[in-house]
């Protein structure tokens, strides 16, 4: 049942996963005439690539076994950096963008470091620093957007490659870069392995604090990358920018079939799982349902899919 | 006593997905009387256990409880104590309330505790157990023989027990300890409980046993009385083939160079540990649980912290601290906790063997599907590991099969030194041997390997030169041919030669 592309995670799951997410489109264009409009699967598209960066690096660490819940402050963070790095200090906005992500990659590693050097659990330490960082940017920007960034930038945000928008198709690049990684290079099989029982992986020799921070690094830089795209799509680098990211990245990869206790799920299925979400909170908007619910909904569906996915595991494992 | 028997299972059958775990088995639990449960790993054992205890419900059949059907009675279930193999108290609550728990002896139904009252009963279980330990103590204090008691203690402990369940309850106790467990267990026949014992080690089936149920493959072999058995016919019983327990698996060609000299070495728990192993040698560690065999190991290979002393490995010297740096260096150890340090439980067998592979099955950066297929498939082959396929979760396997993967995965790091701690651990006796002929076979092709076991018969088969340990120091090394079990036993409790 299980393909040999996704170690640890049964090609089943990710097809009922995908199945959700067609049903939910199918169910969405009888509630809507507008959801399957062109101009409404734009939107969808552009709000699930800055959730779906987030996310892919979301799910590599619960794949490791690890959360980081500063990922949307650090997001934030890099993309007020690359808006007063281009408006302040007169940088190339393009030198800034790759700056702020090169910033966002050093966060990460720090996050990375004070967990595997100081042995923290992540979950109570990315907390704290998810304050640390929004702090940092409210210092730094008073809490006033930065406006005028560059138009020159403004194709990477707001831009469109074909009928997809342009940051819509960095996520799936990274997207297939990562799963290509995950899966089938020595780097994310020690991922699954250290998720799935770090001990061992280090009983034969696998460099579990290294693999640790390699992830957290590549965490911090595709959060600073959503940033910094957010910023060429509004044009303002905004302070607010990633404050609602992490819960979704979290709940995304839950649905997809990502393990919260780290060695099973897959890239794939968690950017599934972000598109369910992104589905269910335009489809709610277009039903004129109050955004209040909103919460309500996605809070359901993440109770929803762990729940299927630990009585479906009771059933399929059930034997010995 | 109503009935004359206390619990009976009637050709009960458990199937899941794609196994039939058992199949038409009964027994009958007398009172007074101890029933042994032996079989291989796999043989199904621990699903009749789990029918016995109303953890799994039987597909097929029907338990007995006092005479009356579980299936109309579901609290009968109360009846019956068990205690498994792993500890499974709350470390950082106290004796008594571990003892107690759900708490049926407090006031306002349950809900305030009454820990005067609590303390008074536990202070009885205690001193009827003899357990080394107060009330008020948190349970971690207590020795590992304590708590395996006190396991039994609170199964006893809160409801109308009659059959007690002990599932290998002496894997972790030392001679001494086994003794007093074997005392309790004697008392609580005495009182007419039916007593079901689990076990491996054939010499304990015919200190403490009296019936004796033979399971193979999840079918019954048959019931027999202890007396009249002999531990040739068990295994071969439980094996379905004669099997020899007299062997041995000295590698034929002699030693080479020193490939390992560990010279002073200190660390938790043991001090000044030397000693030297050659190429192609089975070396092996005796001493008792506790004595720092595991920590010696853990820390020649990096695991632990040293506290002093070198390691020198095929010449080169071993910075210590780093498996990654050992590994890399040739040294590669297996640990004796198997689900905790060796499997990757949730991934598949290929990718559990795979995992060492990459040297092979990388190409321009990307492991290839089909080479790690082929080369994952060799290994299966020739540590003859039984999967139904590859993309199986290890976890599904048996614990055997599960050693032998791992030991296969090692293999393809090409250490030039391999530790074996408990090899053999949890494995049945034909898997056994298969593990005992892949050593000597590993030291032939001029592996030096290390064996660290608590079974004394286990390493005079395999080892040639035996050390022992007592409390984290050496007691002297042994020639396996030569020495006499005493001389090991005595060494191993820590006496020297002179007063023996």
């Amino acid at each position: 049942m299980k393909s040999r592309w996704m170690p640890g995670y049964s090609a089943l799951q990710l097809i009922v996963v995908l199945v959700v997410l067609l049903l939910l489109f199918a169910v969405s264009s009888l509630l809507s005439p507008y959801f399957a409009t062109p101009y409404n699967m734009t939107i969808i598209a552009r709000s699930l690539a800055f959730i779906g960066l987030v996310t892919l690096g979301q799910a590599m660490l619960m794949l490791l076994g690890e959360l980081d819940i500063s990922l949307g402050a650090m997001g934030g963070l890099c993309g007020v950096a690359a808006g007063m790095l281009m408006m302040d200090l007169g940088v190339n906005p393009f030198v800034a963008m790759g700056l702020a992500v090169v910033l966002g990659a050093l966060l990460g590693l720090l996050n990375g470091f004070l967990i595997t050097a100081l042995n923290l659990h992540s979950l109570v330490l990315t907390i704290a620093m998810a304050g640390v960082y929004k702090g940092v940017n409210l210092v730094l920007t008073k809490g006033v957007a930065i406006t005028n960034i560059p138009e020159s930038t403004q194709f990477l945000g707001r831009g469109e490659v074909g009928p997809f928008p342009t940051p819509f198709v960095i996520m799936i690049g990274l997207l297939v870069v990562i799963a290509v990684v995950a899966h089938r290079t020595p780097f994310g099989r020690y991922v699954f392995a250290i998720g799935d029982n770090a001990a061992a992986a280090r009983m034969i020799g696998v460099k579990v604090n290294l693999i640790k921070l390699l992830v957290f690094v590549i965490a911090g830089a595709l959060a600073a990358l959503a940033g910094t795209l957010m910023v060429a799509r509004l044009g303002t680098a905004q302070p607010s920018i990633g404050d609602t990211w992490v819960l979704p990245s979290i709940a995304a990869a839950v649905i997809g079939g990502v393990a919260t206790t780290g060695g099973i799920g897959s890239p794939v299925g968690a950017i599934l799982g972000a598109g369910i979400v992104g589905v269910i909170e335009d489809i709610t908007v277009l039903y004129g349902i109050s955004p209040y619910w909103q919460g309500v909904i996605s809070g359901v569906i993440v109770v929803m899919a762990i729940s299927f996915d630990s009585v479906s595991r009771r059933y399929l494992f059930s034997s010995r | 006593m109503a009935s004359e028997v206390l619990v009976e299972a009637h050709g009960v059958t458990r199937r899941y997905p794609g196994v039939v775990a058992l199949l038409n088995v009964s027994i009958a639990v007398r009172p007074g009387a101890v029933h042994v449960v032996a079989g291989e790993n796999g043989a199904g054992k621990s699903t009749l256990v789990k029918i016995l205890t109303g953890t799994v419900p039987p597909s097929d059949g029907e338990i007995r409880v006092l005479g009356r059907l579980v299936g109309d009675e579901p609290e009968l279930f109360k009846r019956i104590g068990y205690v498994p193999q792993e500890l499974n108290l709350f470390p950082h609550l106290t004796v008594a309330e571990n003892l107690f728990m759900p708490f049926e002896l407090s006031g306002f139904g349950g809900a305030v505790l009454d820990s005067r009252r609590l303390a008074e009963e536990a202070r009885k279980q205690l001193e009827r157990f003899r357990i080394h330990g107060r009330p008020e103590q948190q349970v971690r204090e207590l020795s590992v023989s304590d708590q395996q008691l006190l396991m039994i203690a609170r199964a006893c402990a809160h409801r109308s027990l009659d059959v007690l369940i002990l599932d290998e309850p002496t894997s972790s106790l030392t001679v001494n300890e086994i003794e007093r467990l074997f005392d309790i267990v004697r008392s609580l026949r005495a009182e007419g409980k039916g007593i079901v014992f689990i076990s491996h080690k054939s010499e304990e089936v015919f200190e403490i046993g009296d019936e004796i149920t033979v399971l193979r493959n999840g079918e019954l072999v048959g019931h027999y009385p202890v007396q009249g058995m002999d531990e040739g016919r068990l295994l071969a019983l439980m094996a379905g083939r004669e099997v020899k327990v007299d062997e041995n698996f000295y590698p034929s060609s002699p030693p080479g160079d020193v490939v390992l000299d560990v010279r002073g070495l200190s660390g938790v728990d043991f001090e000044d540990v030397s000693f030297n192993l050659r190429r192609g040698e089975v070396l092996g560690f005796a001493g008792l649980v506790g004595a720092g065999r595991s920590e010696v190991m853990q820390t020649i290979f990096g695991f632990l912290a040293a506290h002093g002393g070198e390691v020198t490995l095929a010449g080169e010297p071993l910075r210590l601290g780093a498996p990654s740096r050992s590994v890399k260096a040739g040294l590669v150890y297996l640990s004796e906790e198997r689900k905790q340090h060796g499997i990757f439980p949730m991934q598949s067998l290929m990718h559990n063997i795979g995992i060492t592979l990459f040297g092979a099955t990388v190409w321009h950066g990307l492991v290839s599907t089909n080479k790690e297929r082929k080369a994952v498939e060799e290994i299966v082959a020739r540590f003859d590991v039984k999967a139904p396929s590859l993309s199986q979760r290890i976890l599904n396997l048996s614990g055997g099969n599960q050693q032998k993967a791992i030991i296969g995965r090692a293999l393809a790091i090409h250490p030039k030194v391999l530790i074996l701690d408990e090899p053999t651990r949890g494995i049945d006796v034909r898997t056994k041997v298969e593990v005992y002929r892949i050593i000597r076979d590993l030291a032939e092709r001029g592996i030096g390997v290390i064996v660290v076991s608590s079974e004394m018969l286990e390493l005079r088969r395999c080892a040639m030169r035996i050390i022992c340990l007592h409390s984290g120091r050496m007691q002297g090394e042994f020639d396996s041919r030569t020495c006499s079990n005493e001389e090991l036993v005595t060494a191993i409790f820590g006496k020297t030669r002179e007063n023996s």
